[in-house]
């Protein structure tokens, strides 16, 4: 089934256009995109979770013609790239919020935030207010307050740049596991291949404004797409060598 | 960092200089109030009935004006921190229009547009709404002359905060409402608290455009006014402390609600 899907999406704002012929993520899919700086990645899954509204075109989310839903009826999870943390909130609070909004009891959906926090190993740091923490616990944060309300599609924007190689193959893995539980849809931005390639069903490529296609992850090396990436490890070999 | 063996610069030098000179002129003015105010009259003015009427109008009329003011200029100011529409930046020439008119011509403006013979006045005496010499009078030219103060500061707290956090509590399932009231209102509080600070204060210190539009009743910068011209100098800067005193500690005492 297709849970995610756009059709002739055009976006316009003052001097850039984003247009969308077609895209099409199956349930429980995970698609990753990659693509240059300022080509619309991020714009891309604003418009999907209703936070810009396309001038044409439709957006559906599970068959459901959502273009003129507002965000809070989409069920659509977003990380978003600067985390945006509520700061006048501790991260217990920051992770619950999306509960207590829905008028969750302040004791269930605490035990949820304390559940996803020693998930995502952030348990130490509950009762902090957002602005003591590194960025990669930021990051952490904005990922469980994204996951707490079980959404049935999760908008990634690049949550993993923040962290050590190690927290990230451990957020990847986290992630991976989660979705073999939790079944969600997930679109995933990065400008790590390796983030695309390990986490990803399929890689999806962007540039101006355009999606230029989606690849099942080996296909996508064969691409010239995947050549900047590959060639940056070739070079810096090279150079070492 | 501070070192307090090295030699004061010149450029320390001159930037302290300048600013204590600055301050000498604010606080002189002030002292020179106090001395010049005279103990036996004060006494007998916070007894006096006409004063305590006016400071009653001056001080029921501010707050009400900034309460209104608030309820209206919020949601002006959001617009202006969110969106982007044509002819934005004439809104906000507008919005700022009060603080480069002169006070008397704001007073006749208000007269032209909301007096009983003014261009709107047929249709608001049909409400009960007259304001020359009436205390609504004063409540609207309060509100007219503070617009730019609230709305100004207002608007910058919101632009502080940007849209990124409503939009993640939107996805998260927050109406706009509810976006609003959870994250911007708590994080823009300070700045709305602080604009209905400058707000209140500037429709307080307003004289010029109730000299056109309410003399009556009267406020106490019009009795100020009528007793420098009747008894002088000495009796007007004596109430002028008075309500000085007064004005100060509710505004020190809010500065420091605000700065919590
Ligand atoms: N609100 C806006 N108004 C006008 N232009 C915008 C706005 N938001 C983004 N843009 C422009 O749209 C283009 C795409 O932005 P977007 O943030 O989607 O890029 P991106 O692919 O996510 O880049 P990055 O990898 O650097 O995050 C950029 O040129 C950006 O300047
Ligand atoms: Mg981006």
């Amino acid at each position: 089934m297709t849970m995610i899907l756009l059709e002739n999406v055009s976006v316009k704002l003052e001097g850039f256009e984003l247009n969308i012929d077609k895209l099409e993520v199956g349930e429980g899919e995970y698609l990753a995109v990659l693509g240059g700086s300022g080509v619309g990645k991020t714009l891309l899954l604003y418009t999907i979770a209703g936070l810009i509204k396309p001038y044409a075109g439709r957006v559906y989310i599970g068959s459901i013609d959502v273009t003129d839903y507002p965000p809070e009826k989409r069920k659509v999870s977003l990380v978003p790239q600067d985390y945006a943390l509520f700061p006048h909130m501790t991260v217990i609070d920051n992770i619950s919020y999306g509960l207590r909004i829905r008028g969750v009891p302040r004791s269930v959906a605490y035990e949820k935030a304390k559940y996803l926090a020693r998930l995502l190993r952030i348990e130490e740091i509950l009762d902090r207010k957002p602005d003591t923490l590194s960025g990669g616990e930021k990051q952490r944060v904005a990922l469980a307050r994204a996951l707490a309300v079980d959404p049935k599609v999760m908008l990634l924007d690049e949550p993993f740049n923040a962290l050590d190689p190690e927290l990230q193959m451990e957020g990847l893995k986290f992630l991976k596991s989660l979705r073999s539980k939790l079944e969600f849809t997930a679109i995933h931005v990065t400008h790590n291949i390796m983030e695309a390639l390990f986490i990803s069903d399929k890689v999806g490529y962007m540039a101006k404004g355009k999606l230029v296609g989606v690849f099942g992850r080996e296909e996508f090396l064969q691409t010239k797409y995947s050549e900047p990436y590959v060639d940056l490890v070739e070079n810096l070999y090279r150079e070492l060598k | 960092m501070k070192n307090p063996a090295v030699k004061a610069s010149t450029f320390e030098y001159i930037t302290i200089s300048l600013s204590a000179l600055l301050l000498f002129f604010i606080i002189a003015p002030l002292v020179s109030l106090f001395m010049e105010a005279n103990p036996s009259i004060s006494v007998e003015m916070i007894r006096n009935q006409e004063v305590i009427n006016a400071i009653e109008v001056s001080l029921e009329a501010s707050i009400l004006s900034v309460t209104i003011l608030t309820v209206m200029g919020v949601p002006l100011a959001y617009i202006l921190a969110r969106r982007d529409f044509p002819g934005k930046q004439l809104v906000e020439a507008f919005v700022d229009l009060p603080l480069v008119m002169p006070h008397a011509v704001a007073g006749i403006m208000i007269l032209a547009a909301f007096g009983s013979r003014g261009l709107l006045g047929g249709y608001l005496q049909d409400l009960g709404l007259i304001i020359e010499d009436n205390f609504k009078g004063i409540v609207i030219v309060m509100a007219f002359v503070s617009i730019p103060l609230l709305v100004d500061t207002v608007k910058v707290g919101f632009q502080l905060i940007g849209s990124s956090l409503e939009s993640v509590a939107r996805t998260l399932g927050a109406s706009e409402w509810k976006a609003f009231t959870t994250i911007t209102l708590p994080l823009s509080f300070k700045h709305i608290l602080a604009g209905a600070l400058l707000g209140w204060a500037r429709g307080l210190s307003e004289v010029g455009a109730l000299l056109v539009v309410a003399y009556y009743p009267k406020t106490v910068n019009i009795l100020i006014l009528e007793y420098l011209s009747v008894y002088g100098l000495k009796y007007a800067a004596t109430l002028s402390a008075i309500y000085a005193l007064i004005v100060l500690s509710i505004f020190i005492a809010l500065r420091k609600v605000a700065s919590k």
